[in-house]
């Protein structure tokens, strides 16, 4: 599991074209592995056909 | 000078002025000279503006001997937060990377302070780009509390909350994303105003989420507010968001009281939420008692999709990440460690995130909406909890559990108010927090007003005997 949301995460950052070094990335894994479920959550949510966004 | 300005609000600082019992140059002097006096411990003010305010406040006193007051705050020394522009200061936003950036335009806002005959005693500290975590070391420390100095004031808006806090000015501008007014002026017993979201131009300003950003006052009462915001609001043809703001009197309805207010609870998420410190828990529990007193009419509401509102704040970071990109690139070394994991972090969410994020935004504005068919204004507890020890506050993670209080608000752009409602056992100040409806500032001034009038919290100063280190 936690190989896997690794392999994830640099993923990610490959796909967003950041490059850090060794501590910012260790840092920002921890941050996103913490911010996980929340955006699980943004994730799962399934929108209404009137939550349109602003206009 | 008659006058000792440190223990003034901003509304005695202005009717001593209009009375001439105070001329603007003593009032300035009076600041320029506690400032020199506390600074030291307290690490309000990145940028003294000595020369340049009493300039300002002798033009302001001939004025006045020649019989022309402008308004409220004619003659009045006022703060702001380092990332308001003010032409030829430089203007730091709390960074290394900014030390030496000086802008050339007044922001709308600092214009619009001048015109309103204010002056500016200068530019106080913050978190690092609004965003980064309080820091007592390094070239930009970012203020300690006054009521307790090993405590951090919390941010963004910190100086802004110690210098008023502290009467090292008659009043403050900050800015609010997440919380960044109302957080450290809950944590220092003052009032803090973000306004509705258009209502203020953010031109000048430096950003931090285009969409999530208001700019508003920092005061030790309801009406030093509300003139602040009298001078401020309106609209700017530089900030489009602006473009639809609708001003109202803000002053003049001021003392109308809470009878006839229909006011809703927001129990579930906020009174009842496992982590809400017990004592503000019950001192804002108290608070509501004391607006029934008043002629209120209470009642406990709900809107589900409070629930989604950190997950639906985050993804809005994409535009921090936006507006930082290059010079993360260029110099990542220019921001605190603390903050840059913070930024990044906008990256590694997909323009699919967003979207669904301003998606559960709309559907939090029905919700809300739906509640304001019923109540005419919503009011729960102003935080999570009062001010924390400096080595106790959260550095990690991407948001604190204290946004759970803002956040949400900075989402919908309601106009939201904090109030002093108590102190702590341990001498710390607690607040309630007030939301109305889009442009409907003036009721939510109005009900704090009416909570503020038959209390005295807002009448207390912290000790300047205790700012020692």
């Amino acid at each position: 599991m936690a190989d896997q949301q690794r392999a994830q995460f640099d993923a990610e950052v490959r796909a967003a074209g950041l490059t850090l070094g060794d501590r910012d990335l260790e840092l920002l894994y921890e941050m996103w592995l913490d911010w996980l479920p929340q955006r699980d959550r943004l994730r799962a949510e399934v929108p209404a056909l009137e939550d349109e966004p602003w206009r | 000078m008659a006058v000792s300005v440190g223990e003034l609000d901003l509304h005695s600082v202005s009717d001593a002025l209009a009375r001439r019992d105070l001329t603007s140059v003593e009032a300035t002097e009076g600041y320029l000279g506690r400032i020199a006096e506390h600074d030291r411990v307290l690490q309000s003010y990145i940028t003294v503006m000595a020369d340049q305010a009493l300039a300002r406040a002798k033009t302001a006193d001939t004025e006045s001997e020649r019989g022309r007051r402008r308004g409220p705050l004619h003659g009045v020394p006022i703060a702001l937060k380092d990332l308001i522009a003010v032409a030829g200061v430089r203007m730091t936003s709390g960074s290394q990377l900014f030390a030496d950036h000086v802008p050339t335009r007044d922001a709308f806002v600092t214009r619009r302070l001048y015109d309103a005959g204010a002056v500016i005693l200068g530019k106080v500290a913050m978190h690092e780009w609004a965003f980064g975590r309080p820091a007592t070391e390094g070239p930009f420390p970012t203020g300690r509390n006054p009521w307790d100095v090993g405590r951090a004031p919390a941010g963004s808006s910190s100086g802004s909350a110690v210098a008023a806090a502290a009467g090292l000015c008659a009043g403050a501008l900050g800015s609010d994303t997440g919380g960044s007014i109302r957080g450290p002026a809950a944590m220092c017993g003052l009032v803090g105003h973000k306004p509705t979201y258009g209502l203020v131009s953010r031109s000048g300003v430096l950003a931090m989420c285009w969409s999530l950003d208001h700019v508003g006052p920092m005061t030790r009462s309801v009406w030093d507010s509300a003139a602040l915001l009298q001078a401020i609001a309106g609209a700017d043809p530089d900030d489009t968001s602006t473009r639809g703001a609708r001003t109202q009197d803000y002053l003049g309805g001021l003392e109308g009281g809470a009878r006839g207010l229909r006011l809703g609870i927001l129990r579930r998420f906020y009174v009842d939420w496992s982590g809400l410190n017990d004592e503000v828990r019950a001192a804002a529990v108290t608070a509501f008692d004391v607006l029934k007193g008043e002629g209120a009419a209470l009642t406990d509401v709900d809107a589900p999709s409070l629930e989604l509102s950190m997950a639906a704040w985050a993804p809005f970071l994409a535009e921090t990440y936006e507006y930082h990109k290059e010079h993360l690139r260029t110099r990542p070394e220019g921001y605190r460690e603390s903050l840059r994991p913070r930024v990044y972090m906008g990256a590694l969410f997909t323009a699919a995130d967003y979207l669904r994020a301003q998606r559960l935004r709309e559907r939090l504005r029905r919700d809300v909406e739906a509640l304001f068919e019923r109540v005419d204004l919503l009011v729960f507890p102003g935080q999570a909890a009062p001010a924390l020890r400096f080595e106790d506050f959260p550095m990690k993670g991407l948001t604190t559990p204290a946004m759970r209080y803002t956040a949400p608000w900075n989402l919908l752009g309601l106009p939201a108010v904090v109030v002093p409602c108590g102190f702590s056992r341990e001498g710390l100040p607690m607040s309630i927090q007030i939301v109305g409806r889009a442009f409907d500032d003036a009721t939510v001034l109005r009900l704090a007003r009416a909570y503020e009038r038959a209390t005295d919290w807002h009448t207390r100063r912290p000790d300047p005997a205790r700012w020692r280190r």
